[in-house]
């Protein structure tokens, strides 16, 4: 089995839902309504904890632990799309990132499920709960804010269409593409993507949102081999603050 | 503003600091959350979640009551599909305040909960055939009232309920896993004595 | 994590006067049984509005009570702190949701108590109005503000209101995790590095005058709440409640070598009460009434998360659903 196929692809699996999980707990006590500030916050823990345990495979493989590897790297050692470390701006912008990223994430973890590469098809099937709220959560949210007042679905206009060709940077072609559908580790980028764009529009559709033609967006890559916007580098010297005034010390 | 929190700095400037007074009860419905902690325990009553419909109703209240502790299922009904008896003190019993009342119209199910003392919380005791709802509860009186005192009485129809569909159960599978949300993940004694230990020497 | 103290302003003379005495008898006669009151009882109006009045402190001191600690919640060290410290705060918001319900079955809703807080009609904890310096002032608030907010609140779970007993079985439920956390935070300041027991201490030199106020003004100087004792509203005396919490915790921070800034503090062990310096009234009433390191911050945040968020509550109101008091 390709180790550095695997790598790759737990890295940007894992600095996603790290740098998304930490951008959604940004929400956490300022949320629209506490039951939705509620609600939010523990998908973006779930975030954080998927994280941790893609950090902890990759401990197996080798690489060093989980605390040094969130903690210590500089932006252009991270491989998260560049989408999940946009400043979250305001709560419609926030919630189309989730839909559509989490509606990404879920269908990625259930083509896992099938994973040649053992631990990744058992965190898959474990997570699946997690992932299932995460969708029936956005997918709810989309509809009733995208068919409720004129200016909610303006808002989420305008978001849907800034977040898009962000959204398509999720599946920027990655070189073990070949090699992981070949091992049977993953289908692939590109069977994602056109997965995920059949539920994108399954769900617009449902509402009074309207969806660009797709080969009418260009995708935003670069994000998976560490060029990152100015935004990513203060967040990451933000999170290891703390962890930096020490990092042997034990906190 | 400038704030020790990163996250205040970073909020957008929005209004005046004096809000434009809002229209008072301008907000949406309360609905009625019941949580089943275990498979083989009973829903129970556990709290009010504000939402705009039964569905969001249902998401949200997944994570205000059932991120923590147990949970296998959950449901919602919203606040006025809940009839609800008169309440009682003392050794009078709610049963015996309710009167035969006349079929009229469809028969439908509903979910009868109790309220066994005051101040604890209303429990699912099972299910009736009615048409109405005061036949729910005088039906209820004849088939689901024991010795155990009652002390507040709830029916509701079985069709205004949002229940955990099959394909949802999986919604709690990691919630025993979630440790880092219990008391027992930071047990700090062992740190604690070797630390008490060094400093004694 | 709530503290009272600050719930009870005087009752003037005439104000529970005037109700059916009946139904005063019927319901002083079931709080006397121990006997919980429900919403849709029969109650005096000096109840309901003792009751709403501490209830929606309480909820507000939640929310509010969330800031000082997210202040750290994008920098928590490491994945343990980092989670831990997310779903802290995040409880902190859910135990406002439930006081908030829990004031609302007494006839107020949600709206209008988050405007009068968020127009500074409506008080809240006094220690929320503190900044959060560093890592250890989190941790601080973590383990003893939550402790004593503990104390507060299990004493108030034997109040006689159903629903408020109701979300505060459930909250203090929730908040052992809170302060098992904070005392592992603390126990691993303590033992870390030089620097590490400094942050701790210098956080302790800070917080602990407004812990001190924390449980409210002294017995001797605050205002005659017998008739909301004889109702189960107020359930322990200020000076009681701080007494119980520094015998609980005083010993936890001698143990760890920390040293606490007050130095006539120690136990009587004639009568098994602390002695320490009067904390400053003075200042506690000027923090109260608005004049507080933090209390324009606070309520500024609050109030941008409420206009924030207003076009969604709007997007959320359907005249289906128009608002109905919660039941229970």
């Amino acid at each position: 089995m390709n180790h550095e196929a695997i790598k790759e692809l737990l890295y940007k699996m894992a600095d996603d839902q790290l740098i998304l999980g930490h951008r959604n707990s940004e929400w956490t006590g300022f949320g629209p309504l506490l039951e939705e500030d509620i609600a939010f916050s523990s998908m973006a823990q779930d975030k954080i904890g998927h994280s941790l345990a893609l950090y902890t495979i990759l401990n197996d493989l080798g690489e060093q632990d989980p605390d040094t590897t969130a903690f210590t790297r500089t932006a252009d050692q991270f491989h998260n799309t560049v989408f999940t470390e946009l400043p979250n701006a305001e709560y419609d912008f926030s919630l189309i990132r989730h839909f559509l990223y989490d509606t990404a994430e879920a269908l990625r973890f259930e083509m896992l499920g099938q994973s040649s590469f053992e631990p990744l098809a058992q965190l898959a099937t474990k997570v699946r709960g997690e992932l299932r709220y995460h969708t029936m959560h956005a997918n709810i949210w989309v509809k009733q804010l995208g068919t409720a007042t004129k200016e909610s679905i303006s808002r989420l206009q305008q978001s849907l269409e800034f977040a898009l060709p962000y959204a398509l940077g999720i599946f920027e072609p990655s070189p073990y593409e070949s090699d992981l559908i070949n091992d049977g580790i993953f289908e692939g980028e590109k069977a994602l993507e056109e997965k995920w764009k059949k539920k994108v529009e399954s769900l617009i559709t449902q509402t009074q949102l309207q969806l660009p033609k797709w080969e009418t967006i260009t995708p935003h890559y670069g994000g998976r081999i560490g060029n990152h916007t100015e935004h990513l580098q203060p967040l990451l010297d933000e999170m290891s603050e703390v962890f930096n005034i020490d990092p042997t010390a034990e906190w | 503003m400038k704030s020790l929190d990163p996250r205040v700095n970073r909020l957008p400037q929005t209004g005046s600091a004096n809000t434009t007074p809002k229209v008072p009860l301008d907000q949406f419905g309360t609905f009625q959350v019941f949580v089943q902690p275990k498979a083989n325990k009973p829903f129970q009553h556990e709290g009010i979640v504000h939402a705009p419909n039964l569905e969001m109703a249902y998401v949200l209240a997944k994570e205000a009551f059932t991120r923590r502790f147990t949970c296998v299922s959950i449901y919602v009904a919203e606040t006025r599909n809940i009839h609800v008896s008169v309440l009682t003190e003392g050794d009078d019993d709610a049963y015996d305040h309710v009167s035969e009342a006349a079929q009229e119209g469809k028969k439908a199910s509903y979910e009868i909960f109790h309220m066994f003392k005051r101040g604890k919380q209303h429990q699912h005791v099972g299910t009736v055939e009615a048409t109405n709802p005061n036949e729910a509860l005088w039906l209820a009186s004849k088939q689901l009232r024991t010795e155990k005192q009652v002390f507040n009485i709830w029916a509701i129809r079985t069709s205004d309920i949002r229940f955990t569909n099959q394909e949802d159960l999986d919604l709690w599978l990691t919630l025993p896993e979630k440790k880092f949300r219990d008391a027992a993940a930071y047990k700090g004694g062992e740190k604690l004595k070797t630390f008490l230990d060094a400093s004694k020497k | 994590m709530y503290g009272g103290g600050n719930t009870f302003e005087g009752i003037k003379p005439d104000e529970h006067t005037g109700e059916d005495p009946i139904q005063l008898a019927e319901f002083e006669a079931r709080i006397d049984r121990g006997e919980k009151i429900e919403p849709s009882d029969w109650m005096p109006k000096l109840y309901r509005k003792q009751l709403i009045r501490m209830i929606e402190q309480h909820a507000h001191s939640e929310i509010i009570g969330a800031l000082p600690e997210g202040t750290w919640i994008t920098r928590a060290p490491g994945f343990k702190r980092k989670m831990a410290l997310m779903a802290k705060v995040q409880d902190e918001v859910g135990h406002g949701q439930l006081l908030y319900s829990a004031a609302e079955t007494l006839g107020k809703s949600r709206e209008e108590m988050i405007d009068d807080l968020i127009n500074g009609r409506s008080k809240y904890s006094n220690i929320f109005n503190y900044p959060t310096f560093t890592w250890a002032d989190c941790c601080f608030i973590s383990w003893l503000v939550d402790a004593g907010a503990i104390v507060n609140q299990l004493a108030n779970a034997k109040g006689s209101y159903g629903p408020y007993c109701r979300a505060l079985d459930r909250i203090c439920a929730e908040e052992s995790f809170h302060l098992k956390y904070g005392h592992h935070c603390v126990i691993y300041l303590a033992s870390g590095t030089q620097k590490q027991r400094d942050m701790f201490q210098e956080a302790l030199n800070r917080w602990w005058p407004p812990m001190m106020h924390f449980f409210g003004p002294s017995d001797k100087i605050s205002v005659h709440t017998e008739i909301l004792m004889k109702w189960k509203v107020k359930m322990g005396s200020n000076d009681d409640m701080r007494n119980q919490f520094l015998d609980m915790y005083v010993p936890k921070i001698w143990e760890l070598g920390f040293t606490i800034p007050d130095p006539n503090l120690k136990k009587d062990t004639e009568t098994g009460r602390w002695m320490y310096t009067e904390p400053d009234w003075e200042e506690f009433k000027r923090v109260i009434n608005g004049d507080g390191p933090c209390n324009k911050e606070r309520l500024e945040v609050r109030r941008i998360a409420e206009e924030r968020g207003r076009w969604v509550r709007e997007a959320l109101r359907t005249p289906k659903t128009a608002y109905l008091t919660p039941l229970a």
